[in-house]
């Protein structure tokens, strides 16, 4: 009797080890250390303690007295070049102010539960967090983020030097200031220009569809195009790549097929119009493409493996982030540097996308952390991060004669910008994403029609609501 | 020290550690301290297994989510239902199924077939041993990124193999068609191992006598396998299965990094799909109901396994 309850008793820790395996395990995709962390910038877990960080005295400079504490602030970012940028500079910052900072910098995949935890916590390992375009009303509506208003008019910080669009997005919500945005890494079109200067391509094209042979504008064209190269060229030169993997970059792109085909998420009394006819038609056309015009396995292609294809000289263009185009006109990144722009999306509406600086509701030293954010935003510092390779946020910035004759693109990138989409601000935008990235790689698989899959997306939307 | 003089303790797989004789015959005292010694391991358990399954349990009949503070509302057995009516959730079921009976099983024969190779006095017996395990000790993640980078439809070193041998390249990750055997094999690639592993300890600990015997009577070498090798073998296979099995059931590191669950929902595996739904959907009570109804499936299997193993012993 005895040895059976035992019996029963082993297989009940044999499921309990696997309940444990399916609840918290938290995956960090081999997130290579930052290559440019400075020696305050550790990769590694803050060991913050709130209790042993004495206040910030606003009004003193550290410098005047000797006998306080040192203050230490520490911050979860991205494993991204803007974050090396921030290392850099980080320095400057410690000897200006003497108030340490320790960056924890991650892979995405694991940002989202990370900060979680944290912020769902009495107490927060880190002073600032950047947050993601999508994560923004969620955070706000549970009040995980601290407003900035009343520092921003105590520091007389303008924050009408932001891109509008930026500040919509990850700056306020409803009125109130939660973020400084950080970076943008807003969507567009990269492509290869000497190919428009390829005479066989050029004169067949020309022949076949009767229309010049530039880059065109509108989608329909755009997909014509990228399968007509394809066709021409084969294995050496795909007229695109794409990255279908679930759920972030197949859904990222896909939304620039989406925007520029007409389509929006909410028509003007706020229904769900994610399967309108025009969504159905960019989904269609996202399809064909990734089909018939991408390399073979470009539906299970995440960031890097669609960069090395276009890097590598195997693909026309690229649906991707407009700071890759500086990584591309790298000849250390990429086979292709000085043949490749940045363009409009054919149709004209791409999907704005970008990071914002944020304090945890539960910091344990905002005065420091808002000291941090005032400088890391600062015209001259904000201006050094750009001209190192950042995204601009700020207008003066965008529109500064240095950056423009180091970067003549951004003169495009702004004009983009002022016409891009935002995701839509929704508390379960993360749970969207994760929806649409599942339906959208249905269609692709053709386990589903894209009216399907879409009517899917609408449907859950509307439980949403 | 139990009755048997420890023989049986001593073996890879015995399930004799259930047996009330261990204690048996011990002295009130020695009862008290031996609680004493496992008192710390009981704490920590009944903190961070115990106090973490009561509140998933009690929160799979609520629609708990990690927005809100709290619980939220009771809704009985809503989330049980939902899950069963969610098609995302049985077609995962059915990915995971399958998944766990092929990769099993092959790891299984491979694995036997590596082990009873092994247990010949084989030269340099002991740096294949060394070289078959290397595997297992990668962690998955890693192993799941290398060979993301391996299978590159363009850029990976399988397809340009392939390419060499005159066979056509194959979008390993990126096809619906390909993408789970895809996953089954590396799987294999890095279980395959730790079957070796449990296997020859067995083989290592089988007597030699009844081999003898076997061996003067005439017995074939195919006979002397099926008729003393697998019978005496039974307990650490049916241990190697059952924990390979558990393992294979939650499975979610090498999906994490391979497929995320694509191309559409062709390697959605529930491990996957629980973690989607608690911590991209924070939505704690389907995730905690869909985990218990994981376990409804698990128990059993475990119960039968162990028993079976036990009888086999015995």
């Amino acid at each position: 009797m005895k040895s059976k309850f035992f019996a029963l008793l082993l297989s009940a820790f044999m499921a309990l080890s696997l309940m444990a395996g399916c609840g918290d395990e938290k995956k960090e995709a081999a997130a290579p250390a930052a290559p440019a962390a400075v020696e305050s910038a550790s990769a590694e877990q803050p060991a913050a303690e709130p209790a042993a960080q004495p206040e910030a005295q606003p009004a003193a400079e550290p410098a005047a007295q000797p006998a306080a504490q040192p203050q230490k602030i520490n911050i979860l970012m991205e494993v991204v070049p803007d974050t090396d940028f921030v290392l850099e500079q980080i320095a400057a910052f410690e000897k200006e102010t003497g108030i340490e900072v320790v960056v924890e910098a991650i892979n995405y995949a694991s940002m989202h539960e990370k900060l979680l935890t944290q912020l769902l916590s009495r107490t927060n390992s880190y002073d600032v967090i950047v947050v993601d375009f999508y994560w923004v009303k969620e955070f706000a509506d549970a009040k995980w983020m601290e407003p900035l208003d009343s520092y921003i008019k105590d520091s007389a910080f303008d924050t009408n030097v932001y891109v509008p669009t930026m500040m919509e997005m990850v700056g306020a919500v409803d009125g109130v200031t939660y973020m400084l945005p950080f970076y943008n890494y807003m969507l567009g079109l990269v492509y290869r220009t000497d190919i428009f200067e390829d005479e066989e391509l050029k004169s067949e094209y020309e022949e076949r569809f009767g229309r010049e042979f530039i880059l065109p504008d509108n989608m329909d064209d755009y997909v014509e195009m990228c399968k007509f190269i394809t066709e021409k060229k084969g294995e050496t030169l795909a007229g695109v790549v794409m990255q279908g993997l679930r759920p972030d970059p197949i859904t990222m792109e896909w939304l620039n097929y989406f925007f520029s085909s007409g389509a929006d998420f909410f028509d003007a009394n706020g229904d769900v119009t994610v399967n309108s006819p025009e969504a159905v038609h960019s989904l269609e056309l996202y399809v064909d493409n990734m089909n018939n015009a991408a390399p073979a396995g470009a539906p299970g292609f995440g960031f890097d493996e669609a960069f090395n294809v276009f890097a590598q000289g195997n693909a026309a263009s690229y649906t991707t982030y407009n700071w890759m185009l500086q990584k591309l006109d790298n000849p250390e990144e990429s086979t292709v540097p000085g043949k490749v722009a940045f363009s409009w999306m054919p149709g004209g509406i791409s999907l704005n996308a970008g990071w914002g600086w944020a304090i945890p509701h539960n910091a344990p030293n905002k005065e420091a952390a808002w000291k941090f954010l005032n400088w890391v935003e600062s015209f001259d510092v904000a201006k050094a991060r750009a001209m190192a390779g950042g995204c601009p946020t700020r207008a003066d910035i965008f529109a500064d004669p240095d950056l423009l004759a180091k970067y003549p693109h951004y003169e495009v990138v702004l004009e983009v910008m002022a016409k891009s989409k935002m995701f839509p601000q929704l508390v379960e935008a993360n749970q969207l994403i994760e929806i649409l990235g599942r339906e959208l790689s249905e269609a692709v698989s053709g386990s589903k029609t894209s009216q399907a899959a879409l009517d899917t997306v609408a449907e859950e939307m509307r439980k949403m609501k | 020290m139990s009755e048997d003089g420890g023989k049986a303790g001593n073996r890879i797989g015995d399930g004799d550690f259930s047996r009330p004789r261990r204690f048996g015959g011990a002295k009130t005292q020695s009862r008290i301290e031996a609680v004493q010694f496992m008192s710390l391991s009981l704490i920590i358990l009944a903190v961070c297994i115990a106090g973490p399954m009561l509140y998933s349990f009690v929160a799979s009949f609520f629609s708990a989510n990690l927005r809100n503070p709290g619980l939220g509302e009771f809704v009985g057995l809503d989330n049980y239902v939902n899950s069963f009516k969610s098609p995302y959730f049985r077609a995962s079921m059915g990915v995971t199924a399958l998944f766990t009976v092929l990769v099993v099983v092959l790891e299984f024969i491979v694995g036997f077939a590596i082990a009873l190779l092994l247990n010949r006095k084989v030269r340099g017996k002991n740096i294949f041993f060394s070289i078959i395990i290397i595997p297992m000790l990668i962690s998955p993640i890693a192993v799941g990124l290398t060979w993301r980078l391996l299978l590159h439809p363009k850029l990976g070193i399988v397809n340009y193999a392939l390419g060499l041998l005159g066979l056509p390249a194959r979008a390993w990750l990126g096809s619906a068609k390909y993408a789970l055997g895809t996953v089954i094999f590396v799987d294999i690639w890095q279980q395959v191992p730790y079957m070796v592993l449990v296997l020859m300890a067995g083989l290592v600990s089988l007597p030699s006598e009844p081999y003898e015997a076997a061996s003067i009577d005439g017995a074939s070498r195919w006979q002397t396998f099926f008729r003393l090798t697998l019978p005496m073998m039974l307990p650490n296979i049916l241990v190697a299965l059952l924990l390979r099995t558990i393992n294979a059931l939650k499975t979610y590191d090498l999906i994490y990094v391979l497929t995320k669950g694509g191309p559409g929902t062709s390697t959605e595996m529930i491990s996957y799909h629980i973690y989607k739904r608690a911590f991209t959907y924070l939505d704690i009570g389907s995730a905690s109901a869909m985990s218990y109804l994981l376990m409804a499936i698990v128990m059993p299997l475990s119960y039968v396994f162990f028993k079976l193993s036990k009888n086999k012993m015995n």
